[in-house]
């Protein structure tokens, strides 16, 4: 028996998409047939293969400094797919247990994560990304600790709401009279309830975190020079988009297509995975 | 002359590939200013009926038949536009959730006066004000600027008579009208009804799964199973000397309020679903039936005339041999052992902003005992405290005044001692098994749940569940189930199984039996007495309904307002109630 969020036609598009981004990712030597900084100073700006005064060896050509676009491309998606994975579950982690405790507990400690949530999303996240990555120095963990202390309150405030519901059914009191502590009525009675919400929070999260890190890596505030991601390529390709338009394009098509995939499985598991509408139907 | 007549309709419902008749050949005839009971438990397809004239029916569901006819015309094939034209006008509708069927942003004159602008009433203002004062509410003038949240349940219900009957309509069709509401404003709201009727000569088609009520209310009763009318006739006859074997079982199955206690008849199973009715070939009662013989499960049951008393069963004759037994003893309860003690308790919430602090008295000076094995009832209306008394006693809420001991030790302390006690003594089940039940857990998880706390190991838990699942009366295999894949009445037992896994000297029931039909209930009461012998709990049972509290509990306890205005032995505060307030819960009980 197929679960049904299996069946669900974004899920699996999805899945396909992000597929098949974690494989150019991890096979990025193979093939990319070239290290992504090596530079060529004798053929800058070469146009894609297929156009007139293109390299056979370049195939969607080179940057400013003759290094290959395509090399970096597949390169590229190893950094995007690095902050997806650590930045989204950490994120995740503290806005979780955030929300557990203010929704279960309540009192005075919500009242504090509730201030806290809302001044910190009174701040565009972008911006307060940039004032930390200032703060923090440039660098991959740096990028990914930028969007674990933004973005958590996405989680916090969501799930929040999650567990004030589930924390006044009766099911919660009841696991209290037959004497389960505090700790496993949150763990086995409270959490199971919003872990389908979670799921669904997470990709769509990962996706953020894969448009942040490109913002950061664009303005140079994100990963260092001699790292290679698909905001920088943004950047260089920006000032010579007219000799060499897939400097710019690819890493667009590239991040499109990454975070569509996340977004895609997101929603379809949203709509496969969410409580509320399971209930609905009985 | 006849003002409604269904011939042989039919509604179907097409659940994927199956096509299923919701309603099956239903021949009905109501007469001008005559009340109608259509009665039924959840499933017979009352509510269809109310539908199907309005044309208001869920989505994959169809009518058909021969006719509909309203007033000479036929509401199957008249053009939308002019039926739209009757309703409202000729045929209005009372809702069952009265406080749903208002728009809480807009005031009641707001509401009113649309309806009878559309009517075409000129001086709304004016008929508004009489029609409220016609239900008898208070200052009607000043009524049409509140909105529906300042207002009580019963009054919002008050004003959905006076808007149904504003239009004089020829049919009112009342859904369950009182059922979401307590027992004296159910008195109240029947009797403002039936004012109206007989004042306008009004027919009713009036919906209910309380048979008791029906024959108060109406002149004729058509009983409903598996939708399909099983007896239909005089609402005196109907109720006095049933025809039909499904109609007695319904009326044994409910405890009385008058007259000598006696058993429960507790019909097997519960009513077919509707896919489950397609595989049913002749009688649909016939598999639960205590008559049922080898002719019923072939042959469709036919309807039998015998005046103006129909039936649908070929052997009416042997209904009467349906018995439901002697009540279930209650067994000697040993005066010695007292167990719960509460004197002088009380519980005050505080409310409001920091500016403006109100203090509300849930529960004042309540004073009682219980003893070992003893059933104690608590009844009193929505409001007077009960549920603050249960959570009190649970250590779900703290006092504010007052002792309760229990097995001997004092628990109104808020300390882990205290808490251990009550873990050991009492337990509670919880009034609405959807929250009650952890839908994420198996049948089997939820009723051991109390061992997995203790940290016993999990193949013992498992031989555990099969056990206390044998003791619901239910088979082992729904313990690998999850509770949105049982019935109401089987949720209920996994909650009722979950407080008594370890036995408790003391079971708090929250309203276990209300919101279930009453073939369920005789089933969770049965199951209720049956445990009481086995294993010798004492129980405070909480509810509204005073019949299922004199079946089974010796004590009673009323309260009004957060205060306990008697208390006694059921049977002498029920035959001689000494408190206005007990005399009037007592009066308000349909006698049918």
């Amino acid at each position: 028996m197929i679960p049904r969020w299996a069946r669900d036609g974004r899920v699996l598009v999805g899945l396909v998409l992000l597929a098949g981004v974690l494989a150019v990712a991890l096979l990025a030597p193979l093939l990319a047939g070239m290290a992504p900084d090596e530079q060529d100073l004798l053929a800058t700006l070469l146009p894609a293969s297929w156009q007139e005064g293109g390299d056979a060896a370049h195939w969607l050509g080179t940057d400013s400094l003759g290094r290959d676009v395509f090399a970096r491309l597949l390169y590229g998606a190893r950094v995007a797919l690095t902050v997806a994975a650590i930045a989204a579950p950490g994120a995740m982690i503290a806005g979780t247990l955030a929300a557990l405790l203010a929704g279960y507990l309540g009192g005075w400690f919500d009242w504090l994560v509730g201030r806290a949530v809302d001044v910190w999303m009174s701040f565009p996240p972008v911006i307060l990304s940039l004032i930390l990555m200032v703060g923090l120095g440039t660098g991959t963990r740096n990028v990914i600790f930028a969007i674990m202390l933004v973005d958590w309150t996405r989680f916090c405030r969501v799930l929040r709401a999650e567990v004030l519901v589930v924390a006044r059914r009766d099911y919660v009191t009841a696991a209290g009279l037959v004497g389960f502590g505090h700790l496993r009525i949150l763990v086995r009675e409270v959490f199971p309830a919003i872990v389908p919400l979670l799921i669904t929070l997470l990709t769509l999260e990962m996706g953020i975190a894969v448009v942040v890190e490109a913002i950061l890596s664009f303005v140079g505030l994100g990963v260092k020079p001699d790292e290679v991601a698909w905001g920088q390529m943004i950047a260089d390709g920006r000032s010579t988009i007219y000799q060499a338009p897939f400097n710019l394009l690819a890493p667009v098509v590239a991040i499109f297509v990454t975070v569509a995939g996340f977004n895609l499985l997101g929603d379809g598991l949203r709509r496969s995975l969410d409580v509320r509408l399971l209930e609905g139907r009985g | 002359m006849t003002l409604l007549r269904a011939e042989g309709l039919n509604v179907t419902a097409r659940i994927g590939p199956l096509t299923v008749p919701a309603l099956r050949d239903l021949n009905l005839s109501l007469a001008p200013g005559k009340v109608l009971g259509l009665v039924g438990e959840s499933g017979a397809g009352k509510s269809m009926v109310g539908r199907a004239i309005a044309q208001m029916l869920p989505p994959g569901f169809t009518v058909s038949g021969r006719g509909l006819h309203f007033a000479g015309q036929d509401l199957l094939t008249m053009p939308a536009g002019d039926r739209r034209a009757l309703l409202g006008r000729q045929i209005a509708f009372i809702p069952q959730e009265p406080l749903s069927a208002l728009n809480p942003v807009r005031t009641i004159g707001s509401q009113f006066g649309e309806h009878l602008r559309r009517v075409g009433v000129a001086d709304w203002r004016a008929a508004a004000i009489a029609a409220l004062a016609s239900v008898h509410l208070p200052d009607p003038a000043g009524l049409l600027e509140r909105y529906p949240h300042q207002l009580s349940g019963g009054m919002c219900q008050r004003v959905l008579i006076a808007m149904a009957f504003a239009s004089k309509p020829a049919l009112v069709i009342a859904d369950e009208p009182t059922t979401a509401l307590d027992v004296t404003i159910q008195a109240r709201i029947i009797g403002v009804m039936r004012e109206l009727q007989q004042l306008h000569d009004t027919a009713v088609l009036f919906i209910t799964h309380d048979l008791r009520l029906a024959a108060e209310v109406c002149d004729e009763i058509a009983v409903l199973y598996a939708g399909g009318v099983v007896e239909h006739g005089p609402a005196e006859v109907v109720l006095n000397e049933p025809l039909h074997p499904y109609t007695k079982c319904l009326l044994l199955s409910a405890p009385e309020i008058h007259g000598p206690r006696r058993g429960l008849y507790t019909l097997p199973e519960q009513m077919p679903g509707l896919r489950a009715l397609a595989e049913i070939p002749g009688c649909r009662f016939a598999p639960r039936c205590p008559l049922a013989r080898e002719s019923c499960r072939n042959a469709p049951a036919l309807l039998l005339l015998k005046e103006a008393h129909r039936v649908a069963c070929p052997y009416p004759g042997e209904v009467a041999s349906i018995n439901a037994g002697p009540p279930a003893a209650a067994p000697e309860v040993t005066a010695g052992e007292i167990l719960v003690d509460v004197r002088g308790l009380g519980k005050t919430f505080r409310t409001g902003t920091p500016f403006k602090r109100r203090a509300v008295a849930a529960v004042r000076d309540v004073n009682f005992t219980l003893h070992a094995g003893e059933f104690l009832g608590v009844v009193g209306e929505s409001g007077s405290g009960k549920s603050t008394l249960a959570r009190l006693l649970m250590g779900l809420e703290r006092p504010t005044a007052g002792e309760i001991r229990l097995a001997g030790s004092d628990v109104s302390r808020w300390d882990g001692a205290a808490r251990r006690t009550r873990l050991q003594t009492a337990q509670m089940v919880f009034q609405d098994p959807q929250s009650a039940l952890n839908p994420r857990r198996r049948v089997a998880s939820i009723v051991t749940q109390a061992l997995e706390a203790a940290g016993v190991p999990a193949a013992m838990r498992e031989a555990k569940a099969a056990e206390i699942l044998a003791d619901l009366g239910m088979p082992p295999e729904l313990g690998s189930r999850f509770p949105n894949q049982l019935s109401g009445g089987q949720r209920q037992r996994v909650n009722i199984g979950r407080a008594l896994c370890l036995v408790p000297k003391l079971l708090v029931a929250d309203e276990i039996v209300s919101g279930l039909d009453v073939s369920v209930q005789a089933q969770l009461l049965a199951l209720l007495a049956r445990l009481r012998e086995e294993h010798r709990f004492a129980l405070l049972l909480i509810s509204h309904d005073l019949a299922v509290v004199r079946y089974l509990c010796e004590r009673v306890m009323v309260m009004q307002r957060g205060v306990v205005v008697e208390q006694g032995r059921t049977d002498e505060v029920f035959a001689n109630p000494q408190h206005p307030y007990t005399k009037e819960l007592l009066e308000a009980v349909p006698k049918g």
